[in-house]
């Protein structure tokens, strides 16, 4: 009943316009930002840009091992494709590290790594996917996000990232930190989601 | 005090401390966002104006666009509802709810659902219903209602929200410090994220290409109602929808730096379907409820490029009485310029009752030099006055016109009572038994009356060649 | 707004403005010295009133609609209008373009593609970008950018004019995009939040000490003397267009 009342509503509203706008003819690079497009290699563009928003760029597991062990997170959740490359690392370097995110134990994980599907070099931001990311909440719900990923699934700008969506239904990017500014416009970091993205180049 | 602008009375009353939370809220707000965009574009009216255009195409086919966003949606497995009236909205809601057993929900941030109550009714119908936003969650522990778009608690200060958490037992003892009361929520929110049995959504965006609806959020909140979750509801206006994926990118870069002066909110989700087989956790079943509520007829209305709206709150941040008055003042969940123009043409038949929403700028256009698809708001404000004028509103304070009509299209009445006028220099005009004149005079002082010199001096001119 | 399309007379037409016709006949005046001075022929219609807008943001259309015709009427013909205001300028190009939407009329049609704004006349109209001007002492001067000159070619060439005078200091003062609070009708109707607008925007004028406040419109100017006068903090005010007339010898 309300389909067939809107659409009839709309139709008769538009055929009655006096004048109905074109789609513009648009180039999309108009909205490229150049200052943050500066420099040459992707991977570095997107680090300067993804510290801007308070993430952090590492590329070795050795500099991930040390940064969990420094921190207190001692216990996290490894995507189990990247047990063998990553996740025994950290079992070596004394971390506990699971490949099941058990959900009733929400509050054991301090960290989780991912595998990320890309990033965008222009705004500093991890593109993780339902195809590529191996549980949703691994890459939620601990304090720490770590998304791995390879330097030739960067992408330059927004537009080239909206442009390789392909087919998978849930797309979500990720530029930082969860974060808050409704107590007072003061932001903090960590509100819902991690309080520490991490982009781990493989 | 019937002669006196409600928004102007609330303006009056609103107390120090809350008027300077709003104060300081949004012109950071405006700071954060002409120092972005300046920085970013060379020429970022040039973008505004695109957007703009994108949207007026969008709407002026909007049957057509429409229909394409529910083929491509349901061809992805998820399911399209059609609601034409907030109380459709609601039913329908309610009945997708029921359908699959749902009595505890988490709730991220939508002004369509809050346009049509959605929590007070789920809430009556024995559902627990719980904002996830900070401050939205705030919002719901008050009892209070949000006073800005993208700011919900604009005006309340961190005792405020201290001493909230503190009665409604979200934490032990009083503490004010932002960190703080972050975490506690963080804590508190968790584990109802976990014990829901639904997350309901709003929607930023929809393509009418793939059916994709864009959710942004920077707490990450949206994610966490569809991440433990199997059932998701997104509750979407119909004015939501671009043509393409490839207008996303024009949208996104103007929406953050708009809203909160960043160049992409830091959750932004592409969402046309229920979750992948491989992930255990994630909607398997997604609906999409497309609501009408009264667009039809803005859309019909001359007041239609309000529709464009994308909901940053810009308008809101820059506008000098906004500031003053406070969201509240414009007792309707649009509140600023877009509320002036929106809330009373959403009003529909009950219009008379906020039709001094409109009267309530100084039509300084600030609101149109922000707007990210370039909203004529002072216009559309224009025309709302107009209307309630046609229509007979009463305008309380207003000063009658008929008089100025006749004094302006009579030169010689007008020339004479110019040089008259004068005699304004030695009255006590101050005690003149008009309301207005007496509010205005009691902060104010008029220059001296000079009425017809600039007519004599040329006169003189003229006889001296 | 386009403004390259408007014609360019030799002899205008001067809209002196109500404003200017009730207090500020110095205003007028000095639209005249300046625009002779720069070789134009100014011609004043005897019975012209008001641009209308007092009824047109009161939402009182069916009064401005007469109003406005009676004013297109007395500036009818093919010269350029001048304004010394940019609100009442925005009235002729804009806002009579609304109220007229749906009832077409060529005599308003023809006024709006003929009103300049004063300054915009001198700077985009005839290609004057710098004033030969120069002030006896050091001033500094707050410009404030009136609202009805957004999108307009006026403050851009005030802000040029200006800071071309010899022994000018513009200074630059916060939030300046914000409104002065008097928007006509509405400083009656909403005199508490607009005296609220006025004093914020008298704080961040005065902070930096001018010795002259100016602006484009008289009404802003009037409004914020106004107050900063009841306040104990009165500030010299004057048009852009008589600092113009000012630092020329004449």
């Amino acid at each position: 009943m309300s389909r067939d009342s809107i659409f009839s509503k709309l139709r008769s509203t538009t055929s009655a316009l006096k004048k109905r706008a074109p789609y513009p003819d648009y180039d999309i690079s108009v909205v490229h930002s150049a200052p943050r497009l500066e420099g040459g290699d992707l991977w570095d563009i997107f680090a300067r840009n993804f510290k801007a928003v308070s993430g952090r760029t590492m590329t070795s597991v050795e500099e991930l091992a040390a940064f969990l062990t420094a921190d207190v997170s001692k216990h996290g959740y490894c995507d189990p494709a990247l047990f063998e490359s990553i996740g025994s690392k950290l079992v070596a370097a004394g971390l506990t590290v699971e490949t099941e995110f058990d959900r009733s134990r929400y509050d054991d994980y301090q960290f989780g790594i991912t595998r990320g599907t890309g990033a965008i070099a222009e705004s500093g931001t991890l593109i993780i996917d339902d195809f590529r990311t191996s549980h949703r909440l691994a890459a939620l719900s601990p304090w720490i996000h770590v998304a791995c990923i390879q330097h030739s699934e960067v992408v330059r700008t927004i537009p080239d990232a909206i442009a390789s969506f392909g087919d998978c239904p849930n797309i979500i990017w990720v530029t930082g930190p969860s974060k808050t500014a409704d107590v007072e416009g003061i932001l903090i970091e960590g509100v819902h989601g991690p309080g520490e993205q991490i982009a781990l180049l493989i | 005090m019937s002669n006196v602008q409600p928004i102007d009375l609330y303006a009056r009353q609103i107390s120090d401390e809350k008027q300077a939370s709003v104060i300081d809220g949004s012109s950071a707000g405006t700071e954060k966002r002409y120092a972005v965009l300046g920085k970013d574009y060379k020429d970022p009216d040039a973008l505004r104006k695109l957007a703009g255009s994108i949207k007026d195409h969008t709407l002026h086919h909007l049957d057509h666009y429409l229909e394409k966003a529910e083929a491509a949606l349901v061809k992805n497995g998820a399911h399209v509802h059609f609601a034409d009236t907030d109380d459709d909205a609601r039913n329908t809601i309610l009945e997708i709810l029921r359908s699959h057993g749902v009595t505890r929900l988490t709730k991220s941030k939508s002004m369509a659902a809050e346009e049509i109550h959605l929590n007070p009714f789920l809430i009556k119908n024995g559902i627990e219903c719980l904002e996830s936003d900070l401050g939205e969650f705030i919002i719901q522990l008050d009892n209070d209602e949000p006073s800005h778009i993208v700011k919900p608690i604009i005006h309340l200060n961190r005792r405020d929200i201290a001493k909230t958490f503190l009665r409604e037992g979200v934490s032990e003892t009083y503490n004010d410090d932002p960190r703080t009361i972050t975490t506690q929520a963080r804590v508190h929110l968790r584990k109802k994220y976990f014990e829901a049995e639904a997350g309901i959504t709003g929607a930023n965006f929809v393509s009418a290409e793939s059916g994709r609806l864009v959710l942004v959020t920077n707490e990450g909140n949206a994610r966490f109602g569809m991440a433990p979750t199997p059932v998701h509801i997104a509750l979407v206006g119909i004015e939501k929808i671009v043509p393409t994926d490839r207008d996303f990118g024009v949208f996104l870069n103007l929406l953050g730096r708009s809203a909160t002066g960043q160049q992409l909110t830091v959750y932004t989700q592409f969402i046309n379907g229920p979750k992948s087989a491989n992930q255990p956790d994630g909607p398997e079943h997604m609906h999409v409820v497309f609501m009408n509520n009264g667009r039809t007829d803005v859309l019909e209305s001359n007041c239609r490029e309000i529709l464009r709206c994308i909901r940053c709150g810009a308008c809101q941040n820059v506008c000098p009485v906004y500031r003053q008055a406070s969201g509240h003042a414009y007792r309707s969940n649009y509140a600023g310029p877009v509320g002036a123009v929106l809330s009373p043409l959403l009003f529909g038949d009950r219009f008379p009752e906020l039709a001094d929403l409109p009267k309530a700028s100084s039509l300084c256009g600030a609101c149109n030099e922000v707007c990210p698809v370039d909203i004529p708001i002072p216009d559309l404000l224009l025309r709302l006055r107009d209307k309630a004028k046609r229509e007979k509103v009463h305008s309380p304070g207003a000063i009658p016109m008929t008089p100025f009509g006749t004094l302006a299209t009579s030169p010689s009445l007008w020339r004479t009572a110019m040089t008259m006028s004068k005699a304004m220099n030695h009255l006590p005009i101050e005690v003149a038994p008009v309301k207005p004149l007496q509010d205005w005079l009691g902060q104010r002082t008029l220059p001296d009356w000079h009425g017809g010199d600039f007519r004599k001096w040329l006169k003189g001119r003229k006889e001296k060649s | 707004m386009s403004t390259t399309a408007r014609p360019v007379t030799k002899r205008v037409l001067l809209m002196g403005t109500c404003l200017c016709d009730a207090f500020y006949d110095d205003v007028a005046k000095a639209t005249v010295q300046v625009l002779e001075h720069l070789g134009v022929t100014v011609e004043f219609p005897e019975n012209q009133t008001c641009c209308g807008q007092p009824a047109f943001n009161s939402g009182d259309w069916a009064t401005s609609r007469k109003v406005a015709k009676h004013c297109a009427s007395v500036f009818s013909g093919d010269q350029s209008v001048v304004v010394p205001s940019g609100s009442c300028a925005a009235m002729n190009f804009h806002g009579n373009l609304l109220q007229f939407e749906e009832h077409p009329d060529a005599s308003i049609d023809s006024l709006a593609k003929r009103t300049w704004e004063v300054l915009d006349f001198i700077v985009n109209g005839l290609g004057i970008t710098a004033w030969p001007g120069e002030f006896k002492e050091p001033t500094k001067i707050a410009f404030h950018r009136s609202c009805h000159s957004r999108g307009t070619g006026t403050g851009e060439a005030a802000m040029a004019l200006l800071s071309s005078i010899k022994n000018s200091e513009v200074l630059a003062f916060g939030q300046a995009e914000q409104c002065c609070g008097f928007g006509g009708t509405f400083s009656v109707t909403f005199p508490h939040i607009s005296g609220r607008m006025g004093s914020l925007k008298l704080d961040h004028v005065l902070e930096h000490k001018p010795d002259v406040l100016t602006s484009g419109d008289m009404s802003c100017l009037m409004h914020l003397d106004g107050l900063a006068r009841v306040q104990g903090r009165a500030v010299p005010y004057k048009h852009v267009i008589q600092l113009l007339r000012d630092s020329l010898p004449i």
